[in-house]
């Protein structure tokens, strides 16, 4: 063979290597955003075993708010549900939708159980109460941590795939660019909420 | 706070200044040969017998002056290499307690969160229990053995956003391995201090060694001094890169700088001088270069020498501008179970088991 024929060959097996490199590196960094979605979803998990625990806690104090206990293990069972049908279709968009408005009306009612203790003064010094509201606080957070790092995988996966030359193996291996959550679905939510007196 | 940017400039600087401490260890090297050489053409100048160059003078010096160098730093390494928990017991800290203790529940809670957003694994919570200074420390050679340390001050004064702006800080050392990064620089030191011993010992010896001694004696002396400038400049990078980290954690200027704002108050509040708060067992040497805060008290060349920038410079680059102590109130989620501890009854059902599946195993 010519010197010609092998540099040819040199070149171009430098660049499979290279390409496979590549792959490697964006298969890990999807892998990693797969982890971190199951993050969210331990904590998810995590909130609905708390609630029960509170609520029964609440109900010793709020004999006259069962209205907004009940309004909390209602929602509690939605989103469980929904989180549910959501693990079991993980592709689907409407099983996602559902599940993040139903992690909203959970979220809601949680915290107007929150402002219905803030009255009674001898339900917010109970030390079980104390700790379970530590414990949701602490969850809250997890959560809003866990969607941050879910975040920050992906903008580390499209920095990743979008920068040259490694955009020419993403597109031609198939690796489209990963969505970021965000914290509000519609243009409904995001509008500012109107006060009426 | 511009975190991104203000990670990046730590991370260069720290390269630069790494490189600089390579250099000065060949300059160190380089140096001892010189001073020797120097020694030996005025033993030749002064004496009247003619003496021939000696032949290795070369190797030999570079040879002792580095098997010093290495091997003090490897000695000092190993020595280092205790475990991070076994140090943090050494210094007085326990296990936190969160079953017991609404505070190191909280504690607990808060390091857990922030493992989440820092992408890694659990280390030790512990708490000092007998300090009233707010400060913490994180220690550990790799992450089986880390730890992380906060003071029953911080647990007392400190907010719930705060302590997670200290908790993070604290992480970002352990999560960019400074903790590894430090102790090898120290055993740098260490090396090129021995170089300055060996020429001490070797002076005592009188007559020609003392010419002799001496010359190595000033070059292991500026070597040292240059080790160390270098080790707290360091230092005060990896500082400022954890205080971008806070803020990119917790995504909140007023968690790490509302503790760089108490712990100024607390300093200057103490009418019998910030040293009568106790800062029992955070005075270890090994522990000095991990505090959130360095503690009080250097002396003259303090600027150079300091492992931490100053709280007025942290504070600066956390807001961009300065901004005033934030007075010192216990604060409002009481750490009051802290104190009373017993109220929960042995046996009986623990929170953490309510909510952990794993506290009942």
């Amino acid at each position: 063979m010519s010197a010609t024929a092998w540099i040819v060959l040199a070149v171009i097996a430098a660049l499979v290597v290279w390409a496979i490199a590549v792959y490697n590196r964006l298969v890990q960094l999807r892998n990693r955003i797969a982890n971190a979605f199951g993050q969210i979803d331990v904590q998810l998990k995590r909130r609905y075993d708390l609630v029960p625990n509170l609520v029964e806690v609440a109900r010793g104090y709020l004999s006259h708010e069962a209205a907004t206990l009940e309004a909390v293990i209602k929602a509690r069972g939605q989103a469980q549900g929904a989180a549910a049908a959501a693990r079991a279709a993980p592709t689907s968009a409407g099983a996602m939708g559902a599940l993040a408005v139903a992690e909203q009306a959970l979220g809601g009612s949680l915290g107007r159980l929150m402002v219905v203790a803030e009255s009674y003064p001898e339900l917010k010094a109970d030390a079980t109460m104390q700790s379970l509201s530590e414990e949701l606080t602490s969850t809250e957070n997890r959560l809003g941590f866990a969607r941050q790092a879910y975040n920050d995988q992906v903008l580390d996966f499209n920095d990743q795939a979008a920068q040259f030359p490694a955009i020419v193996v993403a597109r031609l291996l198939g690796f489209p660019t990963a969505p970021m959550l965000e914290a509000t679905r519609s243009d409904e939510e995001r509008a500012a909420p109107r006060v009426q007196f | 706070m511009r975190f991104w940017d203000h990670q990046l400039s730590a991370r260069s600087e720290t390269r630069r200044l790494l490189l600089a401490f390579a250099l000065a260890v060949a300059v160190l090297v380089a140096a001892v040969h010189g001073a020797l050489v120097v020694a030996w053409l005025l033993m030749v100048a002064v004496l009247p017998v003619h003496l021939p160059f000696p032949a290795g003078f070369l190797a030999v010096n570079v040879g002792v002056s580095l098997m010093l160098v290495l091997g003090g730093w490897w000695v000092e390494t190993s020595n280092l290499r205790a475990g991070g928990v076994k140090l943090a017991q050494r210094i007085g800290a326990r296990e936190a307690r969160p079953s017991v203790s609404h505070a190191e529940q909280r504690l607990c809670n808060i390091v857990h969160e922030l493992c989440i957003a820092a992408h890694m694994p659990q280390p030790q919570v512990m708490v000092l229990p007998r300090t009233d200074a707010i400060n913490a420390f994180a220690a550990g050679w790799d992450a089986s053995d880390a730890v992380v340390a906060v003071t029953q001050g911080a647990l007392d004064h400190l907010t719930r956003e705060e302590l997670q702006g200290m908790v993070a800080h604290e992480l970002s050392h352990l999560h960019e391995g400074d903790t590894r990064l430090k102790m090898r620089l120290a055993g740098m030191v260490f090396g090129l201090e021995l170089v300055y011993n060996f020429g001490d010992e070797v002076r005592e010896r009188r007559g020609l060694a003392w010419l002799f001694g001496s010359a190595i004696m000033l070059a292991g002396f500026a070597g040292w001094l240059a080790g160390r400038m270098l080790k707290a400049a360091v230092s005060r990078q990896r500082e400022y890169l954890a205080d971008a980290r806070a803020v990119q954690w917790t995504r909140s200027r007023d968690g790490l700088g509302g503790v760089l704002r108490k712990v100024m108050a607390q300093r200057r509040d103490t009418p019998a001088g910030y040293e009568r708060v106790t800062h029992q067992g955070l005075a270890h040497p090994a522990v000095q270069h991990m505090l959130l805060v360095d503690l009080p008290g250097a002396g003259a060349m303090e600027r150079w020498l300091d492992s931490h920038p100053t709280l007025a410079e942290r504070v600066q680059r956390i807001y961009g501008r300065s901004m005033q102590p934030l007075p010192l109130t216990p604060v409002n989620e009481p750490p009051e179970a802290a104190r009373r501890a017993g109220t929960v009854a042995p046996g009986a059902v623990t929170l953490a088991s309510l909510v952990d599946p794993f506290a009942r195993l």
